[in-house]
């Protein structure tokens, strides 16, 4: 009576949301509903992405889990410890042991593999929300192709701003079809959503929606032909602790001065390793 | 041919089957005397050339509108075709629009026909700007350039005497003749072929609708665009159109060209319709 059962869920409901993500699959961008169990978390701490995990886990899977980046914050913490203690899975920091990444906000830096899941957590799953309340009539606009009412938000940024003032969850056309919400992470990320080796799959618990994006799959930004998509750029700044130039900086304020240190902290490891020094010494401020 | 409409028929409310034969003109009733369903369309036939300007006219309730929704899909009919020139389906053989899927109907929505609505509330979107909402019909057409885009927007109220250093504020900031002037600007983003009127004058001050009347006809002869506008003011219909189709319960009265139809109107609704002008 004791005994758990592997990986939290029963096997019903392991094999609804595994139906829900083959049918993800199968449309890439399109939100799939499913039922969007209870989990020892609060909707919206990320218990979408929690069930698509615990869904997926084998015995022998290896799982990383971040938060914007870090390993080692407490969200990301309790759920990886959470995963590991139900499933006795192996956990990691490293990007490329992981076989199952779960991850808030962040793509990580180093490139995704073939046969590697990146499992996000999505708050707000629908795109058309900010343009059509109606979800019925999101249903249809989805279905027709029809996003010119998010081309025009693009329209008036650009006429008033002269560019997108989105500066995450920037929408995403895949396969020349679906416009999807990517999850909050940052436009830095978003060309890296594109052609990926590795599956993508998206987990909104609250809202109860589940979509994906696999392997080698086009996904392009909404933008206009005449305008260049503009990530953030980090010029002549580095980071602090390893001294990488070509990755997403945090920048952390200190009184006046702001300091800049990469987003992903694994990352930012696996660079003080290769110099040879493990202890990840700052530099001098 | 641009525009093809067989036996179109529409009624609103559970149909006992009869009501189309049971209602009409010689029942001087629209609904039903078996099942009190309303029958605002009544077996309409009809067809329209390119560049022909055809005239909707009858009382309240007589489904005028109606006839203007199933031609722009906004409603499905309960029985009837309507064909479109040039709308075929894969083997290019002319596709009845209310069989054709949601996707193929979209082009005709977005790019060959336009809808203007009496109230321009219908046909904006108060949340985006003017620009924005001229921007949305050309975006929707396939338009992805934004400097394309942006000086047709420009373009387009300049065209329709709106004010181009407004073209950021919204709606609500014009007043009621230059927001019915932006619907029109949105309506003719697309060059459409084909543009659908539902009272588009009504409820606007006499000199603002003579102006825009002349603009419409303007615009017209230079864009060379078909029309359908549905009116119970006579002197609109006089004005703008070359052929009338006079409507009483939902079915077709009379059909003739506009100078015939008013000068020697030979139904006797139509006859009513004439001589009740002031």
């Amino acid at each position: 009576m004791n005994e758990s059962v592997f990986a939290f869920m029963d096997e019903d409901a392991k094999k609804e949301i595994r139906r829900t993500l083959l049918k993800a699959v199968a449309i890439p961008g399109y939100t799939v509903p499913f039922a969007s169990r209870e989990m020892p978390v609060a909707r919206g701490w990320g218990t979408g992405g929690l069930q698509i995990t615990l869904s997926l886990l084998l015995k022998r899977d290896c799982i990383k889990v971040i938060d914007q980046g870090c390993d080692g914050s407490v969200n990301a913490v309790n759920i990886r410890d959470f995963i590991a203690s139900v499933s006795g899975v192996k956990q990691t920091f490293s990007t490329r042991e992981a076989t199952i990444i779960q991850t808030r906000h962040r793509i990580p830096e180093h490139k995704l593999a073939e046969g590697q899941i990146l499992v996000f957590q999505v708050p707000y799953p629908e795109v058309l929300t900010t343009v059509e309340p109606d979800t019925e009539k999101q249903k249809q606009m989805h279905a027709d192709s029809d996003y010119s009412k998010l081309w025009v938000l693009l329209y008036e940024d650009t006429s008033q701003f002269g560019d997108s003032r989105i500066s995450n969850r920037y929408p995403v056309e895949v396969e020349d079809h679906y416009v999807m919400d990517p999850s909050p992470i940052p436009k830095y990320d978003i060309p890296r959503l594109n052609n990926s080796p590795a599956l993508l799959l998206f987990g909104a618990g609250r809202e109860k929606r589940i979509y994906a994006i696999p392997p080698y799959t086009k996904v392009e930004p909404l933008k206009f032909s005449d305008r260049p998509f503009k990530v953030e750029t980090f010029a002549g700044k580095r980071c602090g602790r390893c001294g990488a130039d070509n990755v997403f900086l945090d920048e952390v304020r200190q009184g006046t001065t702001s300091l800049y240190f990469c987003s992903d902290t694994e990352y930012c490891d696996s660079i003080l390793t290769e110099q040879g020094d493990v202890t990840g010494n700052t530099e001098s401020e | 041919m641009l525009l093809e409409i067989q036996n179109l028929s529409k009624v609103y409310g559970v149909s006992c089957g009869e009501c189309l034969d049971l209602t009409g003109v010689a029942d001087d009733s629209c609904i039903c005397p078996v099942c009190d369903s309303v029958v605002a369309m009544n077996r309409v036939s009809l067809s329209l050339d390119g560049k022909e300007v055809l005239g909707i006219v009858g009382e309240s309730g007589s489904g005028k509108s109606t006839l203007l929704q199933l031609i722009y899909q906004d409603q499905c009919p309960d029985n009837g075709r309507i064909f479109y020139n040039g709308f075929c389906d894969r083997h290019g053989v002319p596709l009845n629009i209310f069989e054709a899927s949601v996707s193929e109907c979209s082009v005709l929505r977005n790019k060959e026909m336009s809808m203007i609505y009496q109230n321009p509330r219908m046909g904006l979107n108060y949340l985006f700007s003017a620009g924005g909402n001229i921007a949305e019909k050309i975006i929707g057409a396939g338009e992805r350039s934004y400097e394309v885009v942006r000086n047709r927007v420009i373009e387009l109220m300049g065209r329709l005497e709106l004010p181009t250093s407004r073209v950021d504020n919204y709606p609500d900031t014009f007043s009621g003749g230059q927001q019915q002037r932006i619907q029109i600007a949105k309506a003719l983003s697309s060059s459409p072929k084909l543009l659908l009127l539902d009272e588009p004058t009504t409820g606007l001050d006499l000199s603002v609708q003579a102006k825009l009347l002349d603009l419409i006809k303007e615009l017209q002869k230079e864009m060379g665009f078909a029309m359908i506008i549905v009116s119970h003011d006579l002197g609109v219909i006089n004005h703008l159109t070359d052929v009338t189709m006079v409507m009483k319960h939902g079915c077709l009265v009379e059909y003739g060209l506009t100078d015939q139809i008013l000068e020697d109107p030979q139904q006797p609704y139509t006859q009513l319709l004439v001589s009740s002008i002031l």
